[in-house]
């Protein structure tokens, strides 16, 4: 199921175009930093240089080269945004089987927990925990999966749910299959592509709240992010600076976003256009 | 009804608690992790055994807990030692700006969003619907202070349509209608960009219960009596996908406050966002945690609200 699957997602056109975009900014992103002749955090007398031969994008105002911090806060949502994915995607499809397979208190008690969670919006909560620790990468990775699951649980409870009704699973069980081996060799790969949808969910997030973050400048300064470059651009906006730092920043967020919505919205297509349950997450 | 209740109120102790709990458990003396260590290090050695007894720091996190839970009751959100007054006193100042700019946000996006997911669904895998989808999914999936930097960049500062930032011109000395059109002025571009980023929730949301009101009976018979299409489009099948848009407003709305903490610092505005900014900016803890129990507190009573609204609108709810 999940094969014909992954090949079917080619058929749409939007998912094509995301998944080229998708893997060129992660080549970019991934080798990009190592092939740079500047240090991204090495500062410079020569401040506000206009893009030239040796400075592609410039400098900003403490003579730092704007290409090297561009490719590297790249690398930073990348990062990012593929902890964050996997985690809350790994967190949602447990604790919603969880949840849904166990049922009575377990299930009280996780879905309590995730509607309490989600009625004060992540952000808020995000921010509170991490201005106390100004955190690393790895940490950040971990605050936000922290409330990252939320949302997916529903869904995969929702799924299984459904899915444990169907007349193979009665077999299954008649067969005296436990609970677990119903889960893991039925239930499981059934929840592949909604897993894809779930992780893609949470890497756009990721970004969105990496770059959030630092642009409110509660993480750590030494962390190089989209976001605070955004920030210190705009400091500077009414110099034409803002052509060569502000835009292309705005730019490869813009498009790292565009590559995961479009690849999201094309299965989502997908899906719904094969007949299947319309995957249904709440957008964050 | 009653379920929910206890959810919110359950949401926001879990903030209270987090408030009391995140600066007492990190390592290091507690005062300077309640109060920030730039502040807490002004602070004379009179002041400081003050606030250790007033807090109760010496003694066991109960008591420490009733003691916080005292003063919360009593209103007392501690002092701002960044900007020399009352927490309270200067989230008041900006808690107005914060609803007045989320609140015309919130209304345009939804209203926008009804219509143009009406219309969407309506002209269902048309041209149309897919441009509307098109727009939509591109501009809200950009984070919304992206969308206030845009905007800024092009109206603010290339064509010079609206003011840079702020609320009101200082000094203006406006009073009536051109104090209204100066506020009015300065609103358009925050309000626009948390608009846009609010918008495609609505769109979708709407467009989807239209679909499933499409096919239903009553559409067929109203079809059939001969009504006219836009009596149909809004009157019959628009009407009722306003439910699941009404049913979702606070979560609409929580997600609007927290968006208004990114736009407002882009736009300078004067309002909690950018109160926030500075606070975590000059590590004023205290004011950082006041701003966010008013901010959960508005967000629980527009959640209250909200389920009121669509509680009266709709019977079903009634029911169960």
């Amino acid at each position: 199921m999940s094969r014909r699957y992954s090949l079917s997602i080619v058929q749409q056109k939007e998912s094509v175009v995301g998944i080229g975009l998708g893997i060129f900014l992660l080549m970019l992103f991934s080798v990009g930093p190592t092939l740079l002749s500047f240090d991204p955090g090495a500062t410079s007398l020569t401040i506000f240089s206009p893009p030239s031969g040796m400075h592609w994008l410039g400098t900003n105002d403490v003579g730092q080269d704007i290409f090297s911090r561009l490719l590297t806060g790249g690398r930073s949502s990348l990062i990012v945004a593929l902890g964050v994915g996997i985690i809350s995607t790994l967190l949602a499809v447990t604790l919603g089987s969880w949840a849904a397979m166990a049922g009575r208190w377990a299930d009280k008690l996780i879905m309590r927990t995730v509607d309490i969670l989600l009625v004060i919006p992540n952000i808020i909560i995000i921010i509170l925990i991490t201005s106390y620790f100004r955190p690393s990468l790895a940490l950040e990775i971990i605050i936000i999966s922290f409330l990252g699951w939320l949302e997916g649980a529903r869904v995969v409870r929702m799924q299984i749910l459904t899915l444990k009704e169907r007349a193979h699973i009665y077999a299954a069980k008649l067969f005296g299959a436990s609970q677990f081996y119903v889960f893991y060799r039925h239930l499981l790969p059934q929840l592949f592509p909604l897993m894809l949808f779930l992780l893609l969910q949470g890497m756009r997030r990721a970004v969105f709240i990496e770059a959030g973050l630092a642009f409110i400048g509660v993480v750590d300064p030494d962390v190089i992010s989209w976001g605070s470059m955004i920030s210190n651009a705009l400091k500077f906006y009414y110099l034409e600076v803002w052509a060569w730092w502000l835009l292309p920043t705005v730019g490869m967020l813009s498009l790292s976003l565009l590559a995961v919505t479009l690849i999201g919205y094309g299965l989502e297509e997908q899906s719904s256009r094969s007949g299947g349950k319309k995957i249904n997450a709440a957008d964050s | 009804m009653k379920n929910k209740l206890i959810t919110y109120l359950a949401a926001f102790i879990f903030l209270i608690l987090l408030n009391f709990f995140l600066p007492r458990l990190m390592p290091g003396d507690p005062l300077l992790a309640i109060y920030g260590q730039e502040a807490a290090l002004t602070l004379s050695e009179e002041m400081k055994k003050e606030l250790i007894s007033e807090m109760g720091l010496d003694r066991p996190l109960p008591v420490q807990f009733g003691l916080y839970l005292t003063a919360l009751l009593h209103g007392d959100l501690g002092v701002s030692y960044s900007l020399n007054a009352s927490v309270w006193s200067v989230v008041g100042r900006t808690l107005p700006w914060t609803l007045l700019l989320v609140g015309s946000a919130l209304i345009l996006s939804t209203f926008l969003g009804i219509i143009l997911g009406i219309e969407s669904g309506w002209h269902k895998g048309v041209k149309r619907d897919r441009w509307i989808l098109f727009l939509v999914i591109g501009v809200s999936g950009l984070p919304n202070f992206i969308m206030a930097v845009i905007l800024l960049l092009v109206f603010g500062v290339q064509l010079g349509w609206f003011p840079l930032g702020g609320a009101l011109t200082p000094y203006s000395g406006w009073t009536g209608i051109q104090l209204v059109g100066d506020v009015a002025r300065h609103l358009v571009l925050p309000v626009t960009a948390l608009t846009l980023a609010q918008l495609s929730e609505t769109v979708l949301l709407t467009r989807s219960s239209m679909l499933g009101s499409l096919d239903s009976l009553y559409i067929r018979t109203a079809v059939g009596k001969g009504l006219k299409k836009y009596r149909i489009k809004y009157g019959h099948a628009g009407r009722n996908s306003l439910l699941p848009v009404t049913a979702r407003l606070g979560v609409s709305a929580g997600r609007a406050i927290a968006g208004a903490l990114f736009v407002e610092v882009v736009f300078a505005y004067p309002g909690m966002g950018s109160l926030t900014h500075h606070a975590l900016l000059s590590r004023d803890y205290p004011l950082l945690q006041g701003i966010f129990l008013v901010m959960a507190l508005t967000i629980v009573l527009a959640n209250i609200l909200a389920d009121r609204l669509a509680f009266r609108l709709d019977p079903r709810l009634r029911e169960d």
